[in-house]
């Protein structure tokens, strides 16, 4: 293997340990699905893990179902995927606008504060058994009589950290696209008028923007944009859930020293509004915006061609920023108290607006495939086309519950968190950050992956267990099974036991790609990645120091 | 825009225009006293919910075919009504917060028993918010 840079070194840990929250996240998930199978199954299990919990407590099973699905999300979500992101990220966004990242010594606090955030939040669950889940309606997270007032505080410690560390990271890449060393400099203000699209949006209104800096148009990759613009997002998801955070460990503390302030002195309708607004911007802004700036960086990476109508695209991710401003309202389509002009206008048909972005995404993707005609179907090509199967699959149940009608009997389902959120979540943003590890791997390392049928495999066995555990799962949910329920009497068994089916291939399907993965890199290379330098005697991976 | 990519965008549009105006029509039976009218309720029905517990008049006796408004509060945290036939299929449901009265409108066209449960997650014994034969339409 190659003598790694300093930079590639630090990617490839954001990549292993993200890696290992999947790890962790689809295990607990898998547990999940067993328990909904058959709720006695891990009696033996919790008896056991029991005995590692402090003091004398003995939970009941849906005390520990509730901690686990509270942590589950967390861990897959701000473990897995922000991981895998700020590793590509750190790595991408300097390697193609050819400038370093500005603040070296924030990657590594990243890199900490992600892991120590998540597990943090993880622990509140396991040892703390906080249950809140991590929708939080107002006031389940301050109702210390069901929740625990320790785990509440330690969850919000956790999840505090994480969204700091999110602020740190759109910082440090904002500043790295905004600073002076290499070609091209930009201020504050041009960077934020070439996110926004202004100068696109002026120039469909004949108008010139003359301070527009050459990176909206034609100069800037169109990935660096789609970061920029996904950041924008980021950014807003992490200061109003920091917000939320800082408030529910407000009232914990005041309940923890004796004067518990009044939960209802906070409207649940408006919390649930603003928290919604904010907590979208993780599904509908950055994962969308990033998604698309990556299959626009590596479809014409992959095919050699040209992005198809690459001027179009940035307008697309202009638009997709505003949609994603907008389109809260769906996760309220059960409230009869929220204004029906609301839910019609934000709930519905804002959000089909993502159906028009996304739409035009994975067209020009595809187009650009089939004008480059004849393609080898290399592993990362085949990983992008199976992403773009979970958007469309994943798409199609989203707009089928962000529907006033048809929300009727489809909110708070399974449908809703398997054929929707899981088909997204695995089957795309999942199989999308497949495909950059498979582009990553021989560019950091110049090492090939080593069997390449396991490759194959890795995606069928991926492809058919995701597919197939959100299938079951939302047809469970569309003859009425509910999310967030655990369910105690066999009521869905077929379903249950065919989810548990799926979760099984799809788990096959990882572990042999880890097994490719470590035989590629080599055991001791892959604890060369993880250990720190000083505590190595002599590093097998020789990395250079930061610049 | 290239020429392909247009007439892209109109089928995405055809299809938006489509899939909208049909599921905003009285094709989907409930979206007729959910948006186009608002018919007066025969009767209304009142549920409480404090502490995990689901109160209202059971079994609530409805005609088939005649509007009943459901009105549910709640003391303490969010949960949700939703009504369920024997088979577990959903019928409809909302969302209950607290501090606000949270009313729906339905018309039962099949007769038979339903159950009520609490369709959000309100803490730990959530999953046992069921009301066996809340509900009697004849």
């Amino acid at each position: 293997m190659a003598k790694l840079g300093w930079m590639e070194k630090w990617t490839l840990r954001f990549a292993v340990v993200a890696l290992l929250f999947l790890a962790l996240s689809g295990f607990e998930g898998m547990l999940m699905r067993t328990q909904q199978y058959d709720i006695n199954s891990l009696h033996s299990m919790e008896t056991f893990l029991n005995t590692l919990r402090p003091g004398d407590i003995e939970p009941t099973t849906p005390e520990l179902y509730y901690a686990m699905l509270t942590a589950h999300p967390i861990v897959g979500i701000y473990g897995f995927v922000y991981m895998a992101v700020f590793g590509a990220f750190y790595f991408l966004v300097p390697y193609l606008i050819k400038k370093p990242v500005k603040h070296p010594k924030l990657v590594v606090t990243n890199f900490w504060l992600q892991i120590i955030g998540v597990m943090v939040c993880w622990a509140s669950g396991f040892f703390g058994l906080f249950n809140a889940l991590y929708t939080l309606y107002w006031p389940l997270p301050v109702a210390f009589d069901r929740v625990p007032v320790l785990g509440s505080i330690f969850f919000m410690l956790g999840a505090a950290a994480i969204m700091v560390n999110i602020l740190l990271f759109s910082y440090n890449i904002f500043k790295t696209v905004l600073s002076k060393n290499g070609e091209g400099s930009y201020t504050v203000g041009q960077f934020l008028r070439a996110a926004f699209g202004i100068p696109r949006l002026m120039k469909l209104f004949g108008k010139e923007d003359k301070k527009a800096v050459n990176m909206d148009y034609n100069g800037m990759p169109v990935f660096v944009v789609a970061v920029a613009r996904g950041s924008i997002d980021t950014v807003i998801n992490a200061v109003v859930l920091l917000s939320a955070g800082v408030l529910i460990l407000i009232y914990g503390l005041f309940a923890l020293f004796g004067n518990p302030l009044n939960p209802l002195a906070v409207d649940a309708l408006i919390f649930k509004n603003v928290y919604w607004w904010g907590l979208d911007m993780v599904a509908d802004g950055n994962a969308l915006i990033y998604t698309a700036g990556v299959w626009y960086l590596l479809v014409p990476l992959l095919t050699g061609r040209e992005l198809f109508g690459a001027n179009v695209v940035k307008t697309v991710i202009m638009v997709d920023l505003l949609v994603s401003m907008g389109v809260w309202s769906h996760h309220l389509l059960g409230d009869t108290s929220q204004p029906m002009w609301m839910k019609l206008f934000s709930g519905q048909f804002i959000t089909w607006g993502e159906y028009f972005t996304m739409g035009l995404t994975i067209f020009v993707s595809l187009m650009t495939i089939w004008k480059a005609r004849p393609v080898k179907l290399s592993p990362p090509l085949k990983f992008v086309l199976g992403s773009m199967f979970g958007f469309v699959m994943g798409g199609i149940a989203g707009l089928i519950q962000a529907n006033v009608g048809l929300n009727m009997v489809f909110h708070n389902t399974q449908w809703v968190v398997a054929l929707h959120a899981h088909t997204f979540l695995l089957t795309g943003v999942g199989t999308m950050l497949f495909s950059v590890i498979y582009t990553l791997v021989p560019m950091l390392t110049t090492l090939e992956f080593k069997f390449k049928k396991l490759i194959n495999w890795h995606l069928w066995l991926w492809l058919l267990g995701s597919v197939s555990m959100s299938y079951a799962m939302g047809m469970a949910g569309s003859k009425g099974m509910l999310r967030r329920t655990l369910y105690t009497g066999g009521e869905f068994t077929p379903y249950t036991l065919a989810a548990v089916i799926g979760g099984t291939i799809l788990s096959a399907g990882f572990v042999v790609f880890l097994v490719n993965l470590v035989a590629t890199l080599g055991v001791k290379n892959v604890f060369s990645i993880l250990i720190p330098e000083k505590w190595q005697k002599k590093p097998v991976i020789e990395a250079e120091t930061a610049k | 825009m290239e020429k392909a990519e247009r007439r892209w965008l109109y089928i995405l549009i055809v299809v938006f225009v489509i899939v909208n105006a049909v599921t905003l029509s009285t094709l989907i039976p409930w979206q007729s006293w959910q948006l186009w009218q608002k018919p007066t309720p025969s009767q209304v029905v009142n549920v409480s919910y404090d502490n995990y517990v689901i109160t209202m008049d059971t079994p609530v006796e409805i005609k088939a075919g005649e509007y009943v408004q459901f009105s549910a509060t709640s003391t303490d945290v969010t949960y949700g009504f939703g009504v369920f036939r024997k088979d577990n299929s959903m019928v409809f449901q909302m969302q209950v917060l607290p501090g606000r009265t949270n009313e729906i409108t339905w018309k039962f066209d099949e007769t038979g028993m339903y159950d009520v449960r609490s369709t959000e997650y309100s803490g730990p014994k959530h999953s046992d918010m069921v009301v066996r034969d809340a509900i009697e339409v004849r």
